[in-house]
């Protein structure tokens, strides 16, 4: 694509989130997640998958917008004002939950998700699973005293166990990443009412090792799980970066991905949610499971490959590498550090 | 505590940084010198042990098996140069990081003070000892070994982090000095009992209690020598050690609740003694071997009397010593023949002589000769549980038998009687293999001339 079209639609999408996190009116908001929906679906290429996964990414997000909107209008026709931080009104509130959980790609809304992440490139899939996520945060962050907590536990319980089931048949990389993130969404949208602190921190968290896992697949260009059994000889490090990204995106200790799911687990508990936090810990458990069997494809076996990918005479990195070294150090080592994150909380 | 977390973390740019012919040598020798300062922690001038900071403390219970870990370290090492000899520089170096890292994460779980502090921990020993099971074992079983262990250490521990954060917001602190003097005011209702069976799962599991030991032969068996020696060793003791440290505050409840444990391990001993008797895998053997054992500790964990913590802790230094000596004895047979069928490597006693001794040393200490703390710890296990139950005398007896059946059992399959004749040409035992068993006996036989240092925190 021309640079002047790459530039405009990269703007536009970094305006857009800012537009919605910044914005005090209900209005600006909603501009805000239009800007980005329709400023990541020219950058789909145009193979027929790719066009159909851009038609459904729009129709959903579409259909987001407008239950949306609705909820704005009637919180407004209800208390006469258009503040994002005051949608005291219930029945708007719990369509508002909705349209985020569509937006987000929360079980039971989770469809789009999948298919989506599949039909478009690594890069665009990466921009899709983390900074697309960072403007419905930010709305639910700002309009949490006001959510329902039994819709929360249910989209979050549905979304933790779907992710983990959904994610264990595939075999394409970007649907696993795609299972992983409603998983994950899952577990920001459980504490948004008790602590929004920690749905931010988990996402931030999430975002990281995300960001990893694709930066890093994309150095190779590994879309299946075939193709992560010949890394080893390609690059050695990819695999022991994979391998680290991936446990912690499964919440092992001593990793960063603990941090998030132990400091959520405490404010459940403490908040005697107790049956919840067990439920979503241990289906927290089918996650890893696929991710094991991605670090046994990669780094712990020889997968099975032909014998000329296992000969590998010319080493010559030609890729920018340069955010992934940074981005593998903060979602692998950073649990020293949560009494940090707990103070600012 | 910093002395030997520094020493041990500079472990790892020793590795990186020595030159090929030096690798083993640099990595063992500094690994033994942090070993014997670590015996320097045996001293206690008071009852409460060392209380270095926070979130360090050390204490007789913890310090045998901190000092357990540090010796075994050298002789990991020591025993993984034969099957690492082929693999390239880079890739010895990374098993020993892995080794190294794990031995880490085991320092600080044992001298860890606060239980969510040793809740990570004990998690963090499972990543290297899986990297260490499924990338450097030898057979395609080591795959589904890898995940068996991960996952069913990790079904238990995710209910224990949901209870040591309920107890957190229950006591304020989880620190276990101040835990003793905070007690929980937990009525005796359905849940409490989830709570408790929540604690304790995951160190049952780690035990392993027998209804939940299937990673354990899995594991055992497909790891290579160093992964089988701390399995053996060490990370099981952590499960003794977890449920030592638990028990101290659900004070009225583990005498009714912790039947069905009580159950499953009395019966579990002597069914994976018996199958000792019936396997052909001669690691497989030392691995049911290992449930068996584990499974008097938890008697006497549960039991909760002086003797029995007493019993435990010398049980689970002196099992540590003693299934880690079998285990290297069986890694020299593998490496000679490559082959763990027991029947396959018969009569050594004819070829190997020297080696024959240490066999015998270790079936010995196996089935709980005198005078080895082998026989202290399972006398004073008999004795607790005798205490608790007439009738649990004649299981024990029992298992005691079935126990010296099988060690004699192995002992004799392997060393006497006719060798096979494609056994013949093996070559003759190493120095390295002979420093190796001795270093792992001498220990045995110098501690039981005075147990005192490992009977623990109630003698």
């Amino acid at each position: 694509m021309s640079p002047y079209v790459t530039t405009i639609l990269t703007l536009s999408l970094f305006i857009g989130t800012c537009l919605t996190i910044f914005s005090e009116h209900w209005f600006t908001a909603w501009m805000g997640l239009e800007i980005n929906t329709l400023a990541i679906i020219p950058t789909t290429p145009k193979n027929p998958r790719a066009t159909e996964a851009a038609t459904k990414y729009f129709l959903t997000q579409s259909t987001a917008s407008m239950v949306m909107m609705f909820a704005i209008i009637y919180n407004a026709w209800s208390t006469n004002q258009w503040t994002l931080m005051q949608l005291s009104d219930n029945w708007a509130s719990i369509a508002m939950t909705l349209a985020l959980a569509i937006k987000l790609g929360l079980a039971p809304f989770h469809f789009w998700v999948p298919e989506v992440t599949q039909g478009i490139p690594l890069l665009t899939g990466m921009i899709l699973l983390t900074w697309q996520k960072l403007a419905p945060t930010a709305i639910l962050f700002q309009i949490a005293p006001h959510l329902n907590m039994k819709i929360l536990i249910m989209l979050a319980i549905l979304s933790t166990l779907v992710g983990g089931w959904g994610g264990l048949n595939q075999t394409h990389l970007r649907k696993i990443l795609a299972y992983s993130s409603i998983a994950h969404m899952g577990w920001m949208i459980i504490i948004v009412q008790i602590n929004p602190t920690l749905t931010i921190l988990s996402l931030t968290i999430y975002i990281m090792a995300t960001l990893t896992m694709f930066l890093t697949l994309n150095l190779s260009n590994v879309t299946k799980i075939k193709s992560l059994g010949g890394l080893w000889n390609k690059s050695a490090t990819t695999t022991i970066i994979i391998l680290l990204t991936l446990l912690s995106l499964g919440g092992l200790p001593p990793l960063t991905g603990f941090m998030p799911k132990w400091l959520i687990l405490q404010e459940l508990i403490n908040n005697n949610n107790i049956m919840t936090a067990t439920l979503m810990a241990l289906s927290a458990l089918l996650n890893l499971f696929f991710y094991m069997r991605l670090i046994y494809a990669s780094s712990l076996t020889m997968f099975p490959s032909t014998n000329n990918s296992k000969m590998q005479w010319y080493d010559n990195p030609t890729q920018i590498t340069m955010l992934i070294p940074t981005t593998t150090v903060i979602s692998s080592l950073l649990l020293p550090l949560t009494p940090l994150f707990i103070t600012l909380s | 505590m910093l002395k030997i977390l520094t020493s041990t973390f500079m472990l790892i740019p020793l590795t990186w940084y020595s030159k090929k012919p030096w690798l083993w040598l640099n990595t063992t020798m500094h690994s033994f010198i942090i070993s014997i300062w670590s015996l320097t922690l045996l001293y206690h001038d008071s009852d409460l042990g060392y209380n270095y900071n926070n979130y360090f403390s050390l204490d007789s219970l913890s310090g045998p098996l901190l000092i357990l870990s540090c010796w075994l370290l050298p002789l990991m090492i020591m025993a993984s140069q034969n099957h690492l000899a082929h693999e390239p520089l880079v890739r010895k170096k990374i098993y020993l990081t892995t080794l190294i890292i794990l031995q880490l994460s085991l320092i600080m779980a044992f001298t860890a003070s606060e239980l969510i502090m040793f809740y990570i921990l004990f998690e963090t020993t499972l990543i290297p000892t899986l990297i260490i099971i499924t990338r450097w074992g030898s057979q395609n079983e080591r795959l589904n070994a890898g995940l068996y262990f991960l996952f069913y250490t990790l079904m238990g521990s995710l209910p224990l982090l949901v209870a040591l954060l309920y107890l957190h917001n229950n006591l304020g602190s989880l620190h276990m000095l101040t835990m003793t003097l905070v007690a929980p005011t937990l009525d005796s209702s359905m849940s409490t009992s989830l709570l408790w069976y929540a604690c304790m799962m995951a160190f049952m599991v780690k035990m392993p209690l027998y209804g939940l030991h299937l990673w354990l032969p899995k594991a055992h068996v497909e790891a290579p020598i160093a992964g089988s020696m701390v399995l053996a060793a060490i990370l099981l003791k952590l499960g003794g050690y977890g449920i030592m440290r638990i028990t101290a505050f659900t004070e009225p409840f583990t005498s009714t609740l912790c039947y069905p444990f009580m159950i499953l391990s009395l019966w579990g001993m002597i069914m994976t003694s018996s199958i000792c008797l019936r396997q052909t895998d001669l690691k497989s053997l030392i691995a049911y071997s290992s449930v068996s054992h584990m499974g008097l500790v938890i008697i006497a964990a549960l039991m909760q009397s002086p003797m029995g913590f007493m019993g435990a802790t010398v049980l689970m230094v002196a099992h540590g010593l003693t299934s880690s000596m079998l285990f290297c004895l069986a890694n020299t047979n593998y490496e000679r023949t490559h082959s763990r069928t027991l029947i396959l490597t018969r009569g050594l006693q004819m070829i190997l002589p020297l080696m024959c001794a240490w066999w015998l040393l270790a079936s010995l200490a196996n089935l709980a000769q005198p005078p080895s703390i082998n026989l202290l710890g399972e006398l004073l296990v008999i004795m607790t549980s005798f205490s608790w139950s007439n009738f649990s005398l004649i299981l024990l007896g029992t298992n005691t038998v079935i126990t010296a059946v099988y060690s004699l059992y192995m002992l004799i399959t392997s060393q006497r009687g006719k060798f096979t004749d494609h056994i013949y040409p093996i070559k003759p035992t190493l120095t390295r293999e002979h420093m190796l068993m001795t270093l792992h006996l001498l220990p045995l036989l110098i501690i039981s001339t005075c147990p005192k240092f490992i009977l623990g925190v109630t003698y």
